[in-house]
């Protein structure tokens, strides 16, 4: 992918995804 | 009398009170420097947060972003990363023993006052700088909202962050910050939709950027190695800054911590993304400043509603001013606790120990705005010093700290050279090195060599020093 797309738009989903993967790092962390 | 200043009066009257609230909450040196190591998720998260997004956010990220486009945005990843690390593999093992101050874990550690003495130095002499730059940046809102000389802004932000830091110490801190981190929230909440009906909404924006800085939405602006060492440096310097740190000793225990940096991470990725958006408007609506430090301002007055623009500089000054404080908590505490009483006055009274705790604040803030009176360190971008503080912090503390509690063998001697070098490496790259790698680079090598292999060539630490770190992690 090239253009504003890509540098734009991905910025705010890989975000989420480090948000996402800390949450459920958190979960198993307390159910461990 | 206009909005602008009813909304600063009403900020700095809640602020006062939180300040005189604290004073009562506040028994002994515990809860002066730590806030008693007992804060909630809530109110630790908030601290962090609100600590961490600093006038570097507001004036100077956004500087950045309007010269260099919006691959620097990237950049943001590395710091989500970096509290995950700290909270994973750091928290569990430094938090087993809970000190007063960073200088104070180096100290019984790496057995010895003068490594104490050391880190307290680095620390008082990196924190006024970072301080000199977030006051300038008040000094600057306090020229656009009441008209008065940057100056006379500086001096009297001065003023009013040292009495509530003073009277309240850590409590004090914790609290304001979470009520400006809800400041913060609000500035960029409102502005943002009102930038967006300026430029034909979202979409519009995204073609009006691209037609103002063609090169905007490329990876040709800055270079990668820039790009990725900038990264590292936040990365590192989000480890092991003494002001964050010290903030995992104020958490109540680990799962307060993880659930705290978790509410951390959600509100400063959320922070920055909004000002990056503002940081496009900015390109858009004003495409010749003469430094992308003045973007911000622009849109706080010349964007914003009065009122909603008056909430925007609150936005900034709380930024500013919720960073400050903690730094002076971090330098007073260095100044006061692991200098004066620890190397000079070690048989002082309680009394007397709350009493140099407060001068020490008093001192470590009054002298940024006297050297800046006196014409010492204007003129820098903001967020260039936020990056060289971060690096000089980076260089200096990660190995010691993240080593100290992961390495069994490291000594007090490899941790001292660690310091030394490091910090004198990241000077010497900022001073001759090339400026398309981060001296944070050059710094943590330095750092990383001296500190394995000093730590080899000398004895083994004793077990008194090891003791307490190493076992079973807390949980």
């Amino acid at each position: 992918m090239s253009g504003p797309g890509f540098i734009f738009w991905g910025l705010f989903v890989a975000c989420a995804a480090i948000v996402a993967a800390y949450a459920a790092w958190l979960v198993w962390e307390e159910r461990r | 009398m206009s909005a602008q200043i009813w909304v600063f009066i009403a900020y700095f009257c809640i602020v006062f009170a939180i300040g005189w609230y604290s004073l009562r909450a506040t028994r002994g040196e515990t809860d002066y420097w730590i806030a008693g190591g007992e804060l909630g998720w809530f109110t630790g998260g908030a601290t962090m947060a609100a600590t961490h997004t600093s006038a570097g956010t507001f004036i100077g990220t956004i500087g950045v972003m309007y010269t260099a486009g919006w691959s620097f945005g990237w950049v943001l990843l590395s710091i989500p990363l970096s509290y995950w690390f700290m909270v994973a593999v750091l928290a569990p093992r430094f938090t087993r023993q809970k000190e007063l101050t960073i200088p104070a874990f180096i100290e019984t550690r790496y057995y010895g006052k003068g490594i104490r003495g050391l880190a307290a130095v680095i620390i008082l002499v990196a924190t006024v700088v970072y301080i000199q730059a977030q006051i300038l940046a008040g000094g600057l809102i306090a020229n656009a909202v009441f008209g008065v000389p940057t100056t006379a802004g500086m001096v009297g932000f001065t003023a009013i962050l040292l009495v509530y830091t003073i009277v309240g110490g850590m409590v004090a801190v914790v609290y304001t910050d979470a009520f400006q981190l809800v400041v913060m929230g609000l500035g960029a909440l409102f502005a943002v939709p009102l930038a967006l009906r300026q430029v034909e909404g979202a979409g519009g924006l995204l073609t009006l950027v691209e037609s103002a800085h063609p090169l905007v939405f490329t990876w040709e602006t800055m270079p990668a190695t820039l790009l990725l060492t900038m990264g590292l440096s936040f990365f590192l310097g989000g480890i092991a800054t003494p002001e964050k740190l010290i903030r995992l000793y104020a958490m109540k225990d680990m799962r307060t911590i993880r659930r705290g940096v978790l509410f951390a991470i959600i509100m400063i990725l959320s922070l920055n993304l909004l000002v990056f958006v503002l940081a496009l408007t900015a390109i858009v609506l004003f495409p010749t400043l003469p430094t992308g430090d003045l973007a911000m301002p622009m849109i706080a007055t010349a964007v914003l509603p009065a009122t909603l623009g008056a909430i925007m500089l609150a936005a900034i000054t709380a930024a500013m001013m919720s960073t400050v404080d903690s730094l002076l908590i971090v330098a007073g505490s260095a100044l006061s606790v692991d200098i004066y009483q620890n190397l000079v006055d070690p048989g002082a009274s309680p009394a007397r120990r709350l009493r140099v705790d407060r001068l020490g604040i008093l001192i470590v803030g009054s002298v940024p705005v006297v050297l800046l009176l006196s014409g010492v360190g204007e003129g820098e971008l903001v967020q260039f010093i936020v990056l060289l503080f971060t690096a000089l912090m980076a260089a200096a503390f990660v190995l010691p700290v993240v080593g100290g509690v992961l390495w069994r063998r490291a000594t007090r001697e490899g941790a001292a050279a660690a310091m030394v070098g490091g910090v004198g490496a990241t000077f010497l790259w900022e001073a001759f090195g090339a400026a398309s790698v981060e001296p944070v680079l050059c710094g943590f090598l330095a750092s990383a060599v001296l500190y394995v292999g000093v730590s080899l060539a000398t004895p083994p630490p004793p077990a008194s020093a090891i003791e307490p770190y190493f076992g079973a992690p807390t949980r």
